[in-house]
């Protein structure tokens, strides 16, 4: 085993990192900025009509800021699902959560069902509850004997992913007015993002976090395998529910605000956990700072590899992931865990 | 401490527990054994709460299982599965501490105290030494103490184990039990472990529940449920009761099948067998199988085949240890053999003190006499050439056969006499 490098001292090398990739990720685009001129900008309050600062304030900031919650709820949710189906295999794209809120979405769309209350808007709800759904049903697929085996799980997976996926081409079929709207959203990027995506998301992102911070430490004793957990004090069905629900939400939220971005929630916390270990209570820290800012750099290279033309960062976190999903297929050693 | 009434449990249609009531006192440490698919495991699921019985009430102390949390239960109760395998990479360090978690609170603070209790954890079940190890890195004996550290740091009031040593060799076998007397012992644990290797768990436990089929069979002290009745009608096997001369504590020991399946009453055929030093063992072990009467003489008391033969149940003509062979003693062989249908001589060297167990055969003309002849006849004579001499005029009888060894005496037997023995 890997000598692990003390805890304190990563998450202070991968914030710096964060940090410096943000900066640099403002200064990237069409106006060239230097770094120095980007920290200058954010933090005068200025002048708030200059153009540079429309361009860093509204535009690349929250594209930023909305990548990095995308990347880490990804990520987070990644975590979870692996940790309560015991599998690394699993990420909330391949079990078709992702297909469930895409769908809610698009239906969403379809009939028109754009309105919020207070801070909560339609679209990050339906997304949930289709993520719910799904994730109801492929789980109860899978159920055999009660218990799930990871196969089942990821076949069920699969299967309810495309049925979904039929779905939404039925969806945008039958409501070609919109069709623009939903294949532009289906591909997965962040080149529309704004404040108000932001704003629509983080209540759902928010309180999917907070349902799952509560139960890291019941998650690890969960790893163990569930009759531990049991014998250990962990009421597990309560804990399984709550982190899945807790992990939809984050799905369901990032989902409405970026489309379908896949393989982060299977990439990133893998490599959290070779950094520090299978111990919950790091790995969500980690994998949550490590995916945005993965997906952060995903997004750079999206904007930047064929400019003027923009590159749906789905398709860089797919190029990405791809190969590395089917070098876990075919590495099937444990010490991946 | 924990009391058990009517329990039934089914899955699905096939009911697998009836009626099951016990009581396991405060500092006592009770065995559950039972055949493959009798139940223990579902028994000890159901009181560790992973299953709910159908019927029936568990009461731990004075309070339904029921009504505790899994927080409070998990402190009151601790358990070792039988499947201790685990895919990740903690360390034992870790692992073990998880056992402290029904005293921690929602985001694990590790006090002074847990770490104290996971120190004299370590200390105890001896895992010291490998606590920055990754659990994966363990053997299944030393996981098995990892575990049972993590049961302890638990501060548990009842340890409950299943198959705790089930594919450890006999070294991990006592190292575990001895593990589990000393928390029973010292801490006042009360202990309630299933398993199937009978001889382990009567060298440890007060008690026994013996369960049959999802009924309880026997349950009492250990030496009055391992009894040759109770194992042979629970297992459906041939056993014998014998006791361990240092815990005096009975163990089982299990006689295999004979070579034939029927059983046939005692064969009016007898075989008068001449051998010693341990050169008839395998002949009598043999001549038993197939249900043979069986005669041996002459031979010394103490010689190895005397005892053998003693054993068995073989009459024997006897002499006291290194007297040479007196008139009575061949008077009586002579008597054995002319009773007997065949007459083996197995390949026992020979000297001036047992030549007379070969001399006596020269009378009897028309006998079936078989000699193992594997070694040579000169090779074990030691009369200086007497009993070889001896050997080659009784062979020019009538019905005199040779074999090399015992297979060939075991196809011997079924030809010639295979008629007489199985009709």
């Amino acid at each position: 085993m890997k000598k692990k490098i003390n805890y304190f001292y990563l998450v202070l090398i991968i914030i710096a990192g964060l940090i410096l990739v943000s900066i640099i990720s403002l200064s990237l685009g069409s106006v060239n900025l230097s770094p120095y001129e980007v920290v200058k900008i954010i933090f005068s309050k200025k002048d708030m009509n200059n153009s540079l600062n429309v361009i860093i304030n509204q535009i690349r900031l929250p594209r930023i800021i909305l990548g990095f919650l995308v990347g880490a709820g990804l990520s987070i949710a990644g975590v979870v699902f692996q940790g309560v189906i015991r599998n690394p295999m699993v990420d909330p794209y391949i079990v078709g959560i992702s297909a469930g809120a895409g769908t809610g979405v698009t239906i969403a769309i379809v009939l028109n069902l754009q309105f919020s209350f207070l801070f909560f808007s339609t679209i990050p709800l339906t997304a949930f509850v289709g993520a719910l759904i799904t994730v109801y049903i492929v789980y109860n697929l899978a159920k055999t004997n009660g218990k799930v085996p990871v196969v089942t799980f990821l076949l069920a997976g699969v299967a309810v992913g495309f049925v979904l996926n039929a779905l939404m081409s039925f969806f945008m079929v039958i409501g070609t007015r919109d069709l623009q709207k939903i294949i532009y959203w289906l591909l997965g990027s962040l080149s529309t993002a704004s404040w108000h995506d932001i704003k629509l998301m983080i209540p759902y992102f928010l309180i999917g976090n907070v349902m799952i911070i509560f139960f890291l430490k019941d998650l690890n004793l969960i790893l163990l395998g569930e009759t531990h957990a049991q014998h250990l004090g962990v009421d597990v069905e309560k804990t399984k529910r709550y982190l899945i629900v807790g992990a939809s939400l984050i799905t369901a939220s990032v989902v409405s605000v970026s489309g379908s971005i896949g393989f982060i929630g299977l990439i990133v916390p893998h490599i959290a956990r070779l950094l520090v270990g299978p111990d919950h209570k790091k790995l969500y820290p980690t994998a949550a700072i490590l995916g945005g800012m993965f997906l952060i750099v995903s997004d750079n290279l999206a904007r930047i590899l064929l400019a003027p033309m923009e590159i749906p960062v789905g398709i860089i976190t797919a190029l990405t992931g791809g190969p590395y999903f089917i070098y876990l297929l075919r590495k099937t050693k444990k010490e991946i865990w | 401490m924990l009391k058990l009434k009517g329990i039934d449990f089914s899955y699905g249609e096939q009911q697998i527990l009836h009626q099951i009531d016990f009581h396991l006192r405060e500092n006592e440490f009770i065995g559950i054994i039972g055949p493959n698919g009798s139940g223990k495991s579902t028994l000890l699921k159901n009181i560790s709460k992973l299953l709910d019985p159908d019927q029936g009430f568990i009461y731990l102390d004075k309070d339904l299982l029921n009504n505790y949390s899994y927080k409070d239960l998990a402190k009151k109760m601790a358990v070792v599965p039988q499947d201790s395998e685990i895919n990740f990479n903690f360390t034992v360090y870790d692992l073990v501490m998880m056992g402290r978690n029904p005293y921690q609170d929602r985001w694990g603070r590790v006090r002074e105290k847990d770490r104290k209790k996971v120190d004299e954890a370590l200390q105890l079940t001896d895992t010291e030494k490998f606590k920055d190890k990754s659990i994966q890195n363990l053997s299944g004996g030393e996981r098995q103490r990892v575990i049972i550290a993590r049961a302890i740091v638990q501060e548990p009031e009842l340890l409950l184990l299943d198959e705790p040593t089930a594919s450890l060799d006999i070294n991990y076998q006592r190292n575990i039990f001895d593990l589990i007397s000393n928390l029973n012992n010292k801490l006042d644990m009360s202990v309630l472990a299933v398993s199937h290797d009978l001889n382990l768990i009567s060298q440890y436990c007060d008690k026994l529940i013996l369960i049959n089929q999802g009924y309880i069979h026997t349950i009492g002290k250990v030496d009055e449920v391992i009894t040759k009745e109770n194992i042979s009608e629970v297992y459906k096997t041939n056993v014998d009761i014998k006791y361990n001369p240092i815990t005096e504590r009975p163990y089982v020991i299990i006689i295999p099948h004979s070579k034939n399946i029927q059983r046939r009453k005692k064969n009016s055929f007898i075989v008068h067998l001449i051998c010693g030093g341990g050169t008839g063992k395998d002949i009598m072990s043999i001549l038993n199988d197939l249900n043979i009467r069986v005669s041996c003489g002459v031979l010394n008391r103490g010689d190895t085949d005397w005892a053998e033969a003693k054993r068995l149940n073989f009459e024997v003509v006897e002499i006291p240890p290194f007297a040479p062979i007196d008139n009575k003693a061949v008077q009586k062989n002579e008597k054995k053999i002319s009773d007997a249908d065949l007459i083996i001589v197995s390949n026992t060297p020979f000297g001036w003190g047992n030549l007379d167990n070969i001399r006596v055969l020269a009378n009897f003309k028309d006998k079936d006499i078989l000699f193992i002849t594997t070694p040579e006849i000169e090779e074990r004579d030691f009369t200086e050439g007497e009993i070889t001499a001896l050997f080659h005029k009784i062979k020019k009888n009538n019905n005199v056969f040779e074999t090399n060894d015992n297979k060939e005496l075991c196809s011997f037997i079924n030809n010639r006499y295979g008629k007489t023995l199985y009709d």
